[in-house]
Parts: C-alpha cells; structure tokens; sequence
C-alpha cells in the first residue's frame, strides 16, 4: 500500500445508515488546501461495514487516494477497533497531516491513536493552515471564549481532529480513485465494547449540520409542551429544531438536538433563537450561521449581541404572531 | 459484589469568572478554583454506585503542589480516599503527558471503573480518559449518560447519545467511561460529608514528568473578533414585531 509516502490523510465516516455524514465532505474540504500547500497528495480513508459505495462518492469530492477499511467489526466504529485500523494505516502510509472528524467516534479515536504514536493531537479545530512546512491549528478553549493556535513541531504526523460545521464541503465531482482495500487485523480484546443497539433519534434533527433554516429553543419555553410553538414556527419556515444544553440537560428535548460547544454544530442561512440567553458556549455552535435572529423578552440577553434581528418580547406572544404572519405571507 | 472505582478529577477555574481584557483580547481568571463539571458527574456516579453495590472510590488528581480543594470536594461528596499528583506547572503539559503521569500511577492500583469526565472546562481536549484508557489497555466508552450493573457480577450496560441517536452497550469491568451530563445529578456535599472529609487520606506524590516540549507548543490564548449590529425592535406589541421581522426576512431573502 506505501507506494508513496508523505501528504494529507483525511478521515470521513458514515452514519449508523451507512450514509456519508456531512463531515467527511468538510474533511476533504479542510485537507485539499494543506496537501496543496505541501504539494503533497490527500488521501481519504473510510472505516465501517458496506461501504463501498459511500467511500467513492467521498472520493469522487477530490481525493487522491482513497483507502477503505471494510468490515463488518468495524460497523460501529469502537474506538479500539478504530484506533487499530487507523494506526496501521498510518503506519503505511507515512503521512505528514492527519485530520479526523470531532464526532463522537472521532474523539474516541482520536487521542487513542495520538497516545499510540506518541504525537500531538489539536482538538476541535475551526481553522487549519501549513506555515514553514507545518500544521498549525486554531481552536476554542475556556468555553469558547478565546482561541489559541497549535503547533507540533515534533511529531509525526501532525494530527487535529475537525470541529463540525467550521469548513467548506468539498463538492468535486471527478472520478474517484480507485479504492485500496486496507486489511483488517483485530483482536478479541480490541472488540471488547460490544454495541447492542442504536435506538435512532426522533423529528427532523438528524439533519441540523445540513439545515439552511435551525430554530434553537431555550429554557425561556419553560417546559417541554411549548417546544410544539417552536415545531410550529420550524414548519412555517421549512427549518429543524435544535436546542440549548439546559433544555436537552433538563430532558425537554433529547441530548442529540444540543447545540453548541459541547453539542453540534450549526451552520444555516438563518439562526433562530427562542427563549435562548446566549450563552458562550451555545454560540460557539452557532457563529457560523448566515443570519442570527433572537426573540428573548430581556434586553440584555447576551444573545442580541451578535443578532442580525432581535425582538424583545414575551416569546409566548411573539411566535404564534409570527408563525401567524409567516403562513399569511406564504399564503 | 463490590466494585471499585477510581475517578479522574480537574481542578480548573471557574469558567462564569473568566473576563476578556478588551484592550488585549487576553482572558482574565478569577474567581474559584472548582472541580471540571463533567467530572463532577463521574463523581457522583462512582459514589451512586458504591452505595448500591459496595466498594471504594478513590479520585485522583494532577496539578501543583497544594492543588487539594477539588479532592476535599470529592471526598466531602463521599469518596474514600485522594491521591494528588503533584507537578509545578500542570499547564505546561500537553494531554498525553498528563495521561502518563495519571497512568503510572493507576498502574499501582486495582480497581473496576474508571471514570473521567468527557472533556475538562478550561481546555475541551477529550483526550485524556481516551489516552489513559490506550495506556493502560483498557476499553473505552465514551459520553455515558446510563451505568447498569449486571446482577451479580462485573458486566455493564451503558447508554449513551450519539450523532445517530441513543445507543446501548455492553462491556466487562475494567473499563474506563467518560461521563456527561444527563448522566446523573451531582450531590452538594452535606455539613457531615464535609466534617467527615478532614479524616479522609489524602496522599501526595511528586510526579517524575518532562513536559515533551516539541510534541505540541500552543500560543497565548486571544479573543477572537466578531461584532454585529443588528436591528432591535422593543416595546411594540407582538404583531406588529412580527410583521416587521418578516419584512426584513423577505429583504434579506431568507423566506
Ligand atoms: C462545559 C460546558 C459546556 C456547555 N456546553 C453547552 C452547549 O453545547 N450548548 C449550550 O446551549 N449550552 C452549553 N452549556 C451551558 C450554557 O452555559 C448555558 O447554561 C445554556 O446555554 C443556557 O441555556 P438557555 O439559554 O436555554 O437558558 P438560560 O440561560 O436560562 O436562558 C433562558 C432565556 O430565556 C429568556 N426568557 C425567559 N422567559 C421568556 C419569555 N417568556 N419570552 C422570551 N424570553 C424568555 C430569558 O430572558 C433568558 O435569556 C455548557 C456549559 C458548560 C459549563
Ligand atoms: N490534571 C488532571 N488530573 C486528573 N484528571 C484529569 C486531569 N486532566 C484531565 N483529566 C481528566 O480527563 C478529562 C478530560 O480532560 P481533557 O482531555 O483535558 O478534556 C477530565 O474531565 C478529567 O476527568
């Protein structure tokens, strides 16, 4: 497999479905520039169970290489049986960059593999650069408010895993590489997690990273029944719901609707937020959108502070109206 | 059955407290020195699961000499035993050289669980319950917000949420979990729990660590810039906030 070593290797993932999550286009995205800037090639590299097809609808986004790890033990991707793969591959394929997904599994993974190799890891990264022939990662820490640039002079390779929702998706259409099938070699004690079930999450949700419209509501809706006036207005403007971490936490709404630094990520033409204060660490989730309105009856919600529009007011009052007025205006 | 948990615990700043200098865009600390959130979780449950199935929990902790409140709180909470590594400057070290230092000690000490926090407060790596977990060899699972005992003997059913929706799993002690919340909801220690802590051992250790300075260098932290204006509409009456919110949607060809 090592015909050549050096470049980019970027890591995309399918959902429990088998379809490509949004994020491995990011991926390819984020990597295209850096292998250009090192002259270097990108190679992708899928892990999971049945997917051939996925992995060259991946490739055909601008991969050079495109490497896949088919396996039915890698289904769920546990973060040994991951860290096994990806550490092998590695290994092979001498890269000078890795990039992984801030996904659940991609967490779990990651710092794994990092340990493994004894490297650095960058985590959560929101901008990615090569100066002087190295990685250089910009994240968020101390909730968000601050960032802070990483480098790892040191280590080979240079690995960050990609915030959600903070790059372009490449959208090539070429031909794919052809795939190079990766062996998979585990072991009974690297399969020892044993997932039993996925219950899938309810409503429009599964698809909050792609929405171009997202009506987050908070604890300002006072109880779980008024979710159905922010279901109202998401359906008057074609748009999913999504939530803030005191809402999920108090289980008005199910932890994979939360949205922010310890959530998902968002990034629609239009923001709405209902009955949400703005705390820091929900705007991290949220900057990326187009447009940001708030509706929040205290003036001084830290919400209004980065609103396009903002309407001070009893959020009870405002949004039948304006559900109202939307269904008036699309007749 | 009894089972044994040892819990990884931060001492980090109070996040509420943190202030951005506007002239500098750097951040100011101030206020408490507390325990991570999540970590708190990975407290309680330890605590939760000591009093239905016996055992001990010990919470160990790597900062600077001194650094003890977050153990006291612990103990205060109703763990056993604290063990603070001691290095001068936690700061200066990357994630993985905090999971080294944490693993050689762990590998001195039996137990069933392992917990840690999904990610600390002030830095949001994530990594260092999965780095401890490849040291030591242990499998992981991540952003638990469920812990089942099996009846009878050292087997877990696990829950938690994932991108694609909730997932149940199962997995034999040892095993490391990184705790969220939604996990459970962490006691305030009572007056008794806190007269009760002064009696509780607390061991110090001198770790033996060199902080590996080329692995991973970070810059000084700075706020990043973004400000809107935007339009506020105040102290008119809801329809008519309404009408004008659609109005400027049409504008802006968002509907
Ligand atoms: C480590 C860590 C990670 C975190 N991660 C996240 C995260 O990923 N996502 C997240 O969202 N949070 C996160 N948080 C929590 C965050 O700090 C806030 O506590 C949370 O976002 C607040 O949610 P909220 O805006 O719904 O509630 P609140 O802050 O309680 O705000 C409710 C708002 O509703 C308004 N309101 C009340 N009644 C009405 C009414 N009738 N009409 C109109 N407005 C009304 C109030 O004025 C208020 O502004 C995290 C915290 C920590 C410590
Ligand atoms: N210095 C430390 N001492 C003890 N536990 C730690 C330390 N740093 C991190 N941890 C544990 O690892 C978790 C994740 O931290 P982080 O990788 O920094 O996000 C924390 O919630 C703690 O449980």
């Amino acid at each position: 497999m090592a015909e050549q070593s050096g470049g980019v290797l970027v890591v995309g993932e399918v959902d429990n479905a088998g379809a490509l999550r949004p994020i491995s286009f990011e991926m390819v995205g984020a990597g295209r520039p850096l292998a250009d800037a090192l002259g270097q090639k990108l190679a992708v590299l899928l892990m999971g169970s049945n997917i051939g097809d996925a992995a060259r609808s991946l490739g055909a986004a601008g991969a050079d290489r495109l490497l896949v790890a088919d396996d039915e033990r890698l289904r769920d991707l546990t973060s040994e049986a991951a860290t096994a793969v990806l550490t092998q591959v590695i290994r092979d394929v001498d890269p000078a960059v890795v990039l992984m997904p801030g996904t659940t599994a991609g967490r779990d993974y990651a710092p794994r593999v990092a340990a493994r190799l004894g490297v650095g890891l960058a985590a959560d990264c929101v901008e990615l650069a090569i100066e002087d022939g190295g990685l250089v990662a910009v994240r968020p820490i101390l909730g968000g408010r601050v960032q802070t640039a990483v480098r790892m002079p040191g280590s080979r390779p240079q690995m960050a895993t990609v915030h959600p929702g903070s790059f372009e998706k490449a959208t090539g259409d070429r031909t794919a590489p052809e795939a190079e099938a990766v062996p998979v070699e585990l072991h009974e004690a690297e399969l020892r997690v044993r997932v039993q079930e996925t219950v899938q999450g309810g409503g429009g949700s599964a698809d909050l990273e792609s929405a171009e419209v997202v009506i987050g509501g908070g604890r300002g809706l006072k109880e779980p029944e008024s979710f159905g006036l922010v279901e109202e207005l998401a359906a008057a403007l074609g748009g999913v719901v999504g939530a803030t971490r005191a809402v999920t936490d108090a289980g008005w709404r199910p932890h994979h609707e939360q949205i922010g630094q310890t959530g998902r990520t968002v990034t629609p033409r239009l923001y709405m937020a209902v009955g949400v204060s703005g705390a820091v660490q929900h705007l991290v989730g949220i900057q990326g959108s187009d447009y940001i309105v708030a509706i929040n009856r205290d003036p001084d919600a830290p919400i209004f502070k980065i609103a396009s529009f903002g309407i001070v007011g009893d959020l009870f009052e405002v949004v039948p109206a304006l559900t109202a007025e939307l269904k008036a205006a699309q007749g | 059955m009894a089972l044994n948990s040892v819990v990884l615990v931060k001492q980090v700043p109070d996040m509420n407290a943190v202030k951005i200098d506007r002239a500098s865009g750097k951040p100011v600390m101030g206020g408490q020195n507390v325990v991570s959130s999540y970590d708190a979780y990975a407290i309680e449950e330890a605590i939760k699961l000591k009093e239905a199935h016996g055992g001990e929990v010990t919470v160990i902790s790597l900062g600077a000499p001194g650094a003890k409140d977050v153990i006291t709180r612990a103990l205060a909470m109703g763990a056993d035993r604290g063990v603070l590594v001691t290095v001068p400057d936690p700061n200066a070290l990357d994630t993985l050289a905090v999971a080294q230092v944490l693993a050689k000690q762990l590998q001195a000490m039996t137990f069933d669980l392992l917990l840690a926090g999904q990610g600390s407060d002030d830095y949001e790596d994530n990594h260092v319950g999965p780095q401890v977990a490849e040291l030591l060899g242990l499998p992981l699972v991540s952003n638990v917000n469920s812990v089942e005992v099996a009846e009878g003997g050292h087997h877990l059913t696990l829950q938690r949420d994932t991108e694609d929706g909730r997932q149940i799993l199962e997995v034999d002690t040892p095993v490391l979990l990184t705790a969220i919340s939604g996990l459970n909801e962490p006691r305030y220690p009572s007056l008794k729990g806190i007269m009760g802590a002064k009696k509780k051992p607390i061991e110090q250790v001198a770790a033996d660590v060199e902080p590996a300075a080329d692995r991973i260098t970070w810059s000084d932290p700075v706020a990043p810039e973004r400000t809107v204006t935007g339009t506020i509409v105040q102290g008119v009456p809801a329809a008519d906030a309404a009408k004008q919110l659609v109005g400027w949607l049409k504008e802006q060809k968002l509907i």
